[in-house]
């Protein structure tokens, strides 16, 4: 599908809680084909500033009587995600995608489901397309603390009425188990529960995930989030070391690569 | 009612069916962006820059946004020219707009040979020199920080080939119309200005600088007023066509641009926000040239007015 530059009607913004916003956007009908792991470089400036387009991954898409709406799910960090959490409803934002390379459907379950904070929002469509195809998901969702798992209660009603599990961890302790995610990950993993693991969240977690995924034979794919300029594959900013030696561009190649492709 | 006003605008030996480029390394090869922007719209293209052998670029991370602009240190990541000869060219040759390939080279000799090697190729109409690059030979210092050795090396240059010559100040510099005299001297047809400033950012949470090269360019809004400065004495010092670059985004950046005495102009960073940018220009700059009941765009080339009329 090619990628249009158009505009985003803003419908709603949410706090998840707050410093986690979600923000509902009437967009063009080419989105209702957006794939799990895409995402769009979208206006966020008021007045001057910023002056880039932001990269947010395709959080949710919804086709209704009144046309094709997408959500971002973000997290007030600076100067961007801030001004897009103050957009107001009916604002027009321009707004370019759906851009990248998605997560390939799991060929075959059981999936899981990894996610680091704000990381979960590409998950939550890879979710809903693995459930539509009748693959056991678990999802194992990790922050500092529990004001660090933004909609985690949408994500386990979801994994569990599919009959799955959903697996918090926070490491100061205030919600789920106390520690990082990959802990009770490697547990699982040990215990060959799957062949398949999708994941997003900081360059850190990608990269041990990456070790584990290796040590116990998993095919593991990981959305990436690294500095991007255009998004279009104009700047050659979001460079990615890959194993071949070069650098990838995130937003051509990825953000989606398979974990053992990318040179950690 | 009067004819439309022509766009169409003479550099010294090239021509342009309209004032417009895009900068280069802000809009890769041109083709990809097809489906995101009117190419043929554009009065010129620059291509990415272009060395002898392909090169990787920096490691990550290469950008940063700063106030009204963006630092980078993608170092040079290119095809290389061979490649962009056989796999790109051939894709860009049907434009109306003029192909301009922007080369580099890490010592003197590649540039010559640079030029040799698109001198057969019709689709390129000119050749711009990116000579802020540093000099291997020369520890490190960019050829075109050293008016002797820039003189040279277009010299070396023009004696490989015949298209339009394009040198590209770097505005790093005290004098930059002193390197614009020495391009000229060496046989410069035409002069682009400015590149990127050298730029440095750090982050107070992390510490660590925004760019994994520690320094990188600036480029963006927030270096217009240093290009229109570097612009202006530039055109009124060596009288060579100049091409006016950096944080160009509005109808009223190129007709500043103009004023201080460019003949045309490239689009950067803007193409980041909106690739659309340079063709909104193209579009704008006959609307304003049309309000303004000027003929051409040439009326508003150098026509700044002084505070003392004479
Ligand atoms: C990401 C990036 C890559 C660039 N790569 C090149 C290059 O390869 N060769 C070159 O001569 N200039 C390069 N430039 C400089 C631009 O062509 C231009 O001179 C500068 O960005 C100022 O214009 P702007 O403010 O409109 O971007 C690059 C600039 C940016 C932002
Ligand atoms: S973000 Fe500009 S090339 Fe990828």
């Amino acid at each position: 599908m090619v990628a249009r530059d158009g505009e985003a009607r803003v419908v709603a913004v949410v706090a998840r809680p707050l410093p986690y916003y979600t923000i509902e956007l009437e967009v063009g009908a080419e989105y209702a084909a957006v794939e799990p792991g895409q995402f769009v470089m979208i206006e966020t400036r008021h007045g001057l500033e910023p002056y880039l387009r932001r990269a947010f991954s395709v959080h949710d898409v919804a086709l209704g009587d009144s046309g094709t709406r997408i959500e971002l799910l973000g997290k007030i960090v600076g100067r961007g995600t801030a001004a897009l959490a103050a957009a107001r409803p009916g604002e027009r934002l321009a707004l370019l995608g759906p851009l990248g390379r998605p997560f390939s459907p799991p060929a075959a379950g059981p999936l899981a489901l990894v996610a680091g904070g704000v990381g979960s929002a590409p998950l939550l469509l890879d979710l809903r397309r693995a459930l539509a195809r009748g693959v056991r998901v678990d999802l194992f969702y990790g922050g500092r603390s529990a004001a660090d798992l933004p909609r985690f209660d949408d994500f386990r009603a979801l994994v569990e009425t599919a009959g799955g599990e959903a697996i918090a961890t926070t490491e100061d302790g205030s919600a789920g188990r106390r520690g990082l995610v990959t802990e009770p990950l490697a547990e699982r993993l040990a215990r060959g529960d799957y062949r398949a693991l999708h994941a997003c969240g900081p360059m850190g977690l990608l990269a041990r995930l990456a070790e584990l995924a290796a040590a116990h034979g998993v095919a593991a794919e990981g959305a990436l989030e690294t500095e991007m300029g255009c998004g279009f594959g104009a700047c050659l900013g979001c460079a990615v070391p890959h194993v071949s030696g070069r650098y990838a561009l995130c937003c051509k190649e990825g953000p989606v690569f398979r974990l053992d492709e990318v040179r950690w | 009612m009067s004819p439309p006003p022509a766009l169409a605008v003479r550099l010294g030996p090239l021509e342009l069916p309209n004032p417009i480029l895009t900068a280069s390394g802000t809009f890769g090869y041109g083709l990809e962006f097809a489906h995101l922007a009117r190419l043929e719209r554009l009065g010129g293209l620059v291509t990415k820059g272009l060395s002898r052998e392909p090169l990787a670029g920096n490691p990550p991370p290469r950008i940063a946004e700063t106030r009204g602009g963006v630092l980078n240190s993608i170092g040079l990541q290119n095809i290389g020219i061979e490649s962009f000869l056989a796999d790109v060219l051939p894709g860009l040759t049907d434009l109306p707009g003029k192909v301009i390939v922007n080369l580099f080279g890490y010592e003197l000799d590649d540039y010559p040979r640079l030029a040799e090697r698109v001198e057969p190729c019709a689709g390129v109409a000119a050749v711009e020199l990116n000579v802020s690059c540093p000099n291997v030979k020369r520890g490190g210092i960019e050829f075109g920080h050293d008016p002797e050795v820039l003189e040279r090396l277009v010299a070396a240059v023009r004696g490989a080939t015949s298209k339009p010559v394009i040198v590209k100040l770097s505005p790093n510099v005290a004098r930059p119309w002193e390197l614009g005299e020495a391009a000229k001297a060496g046989g410069a047809d035409i002069l682009s200005a400015i590149n990127t400033l050298l730029g440095m950012s750090i982050d107070p949470w992390t510490r660590r600088p925004r760019l994994h090269t520690g320094r990188g360019g600036l480029s963006g809004p927030a270096i217009r007023p240093v290009a229109v400065r570097v612009v202006y004495d530039v055109a009124r010092r060596v009288g060579l066509p100049v091409i006016g670059i950096g944080g160009i985004e509005t109808v009223d950046d190129v007709v500043e641009f103009l004023l201080a005495g460019a003949s045309a102009v490239q689009v950067g960073t803007a193409l980041f926000r909106d690739p659309r940018t340079a063709e909104r220009l193209v579009d704008g700059l006959a609307e304003r040239l049309a309000a303004l009941g000027l003929e051409r765009v040439g009326d508003l080339v150098g026509a700044v007015r002084p505070w003392e009329e004479a």
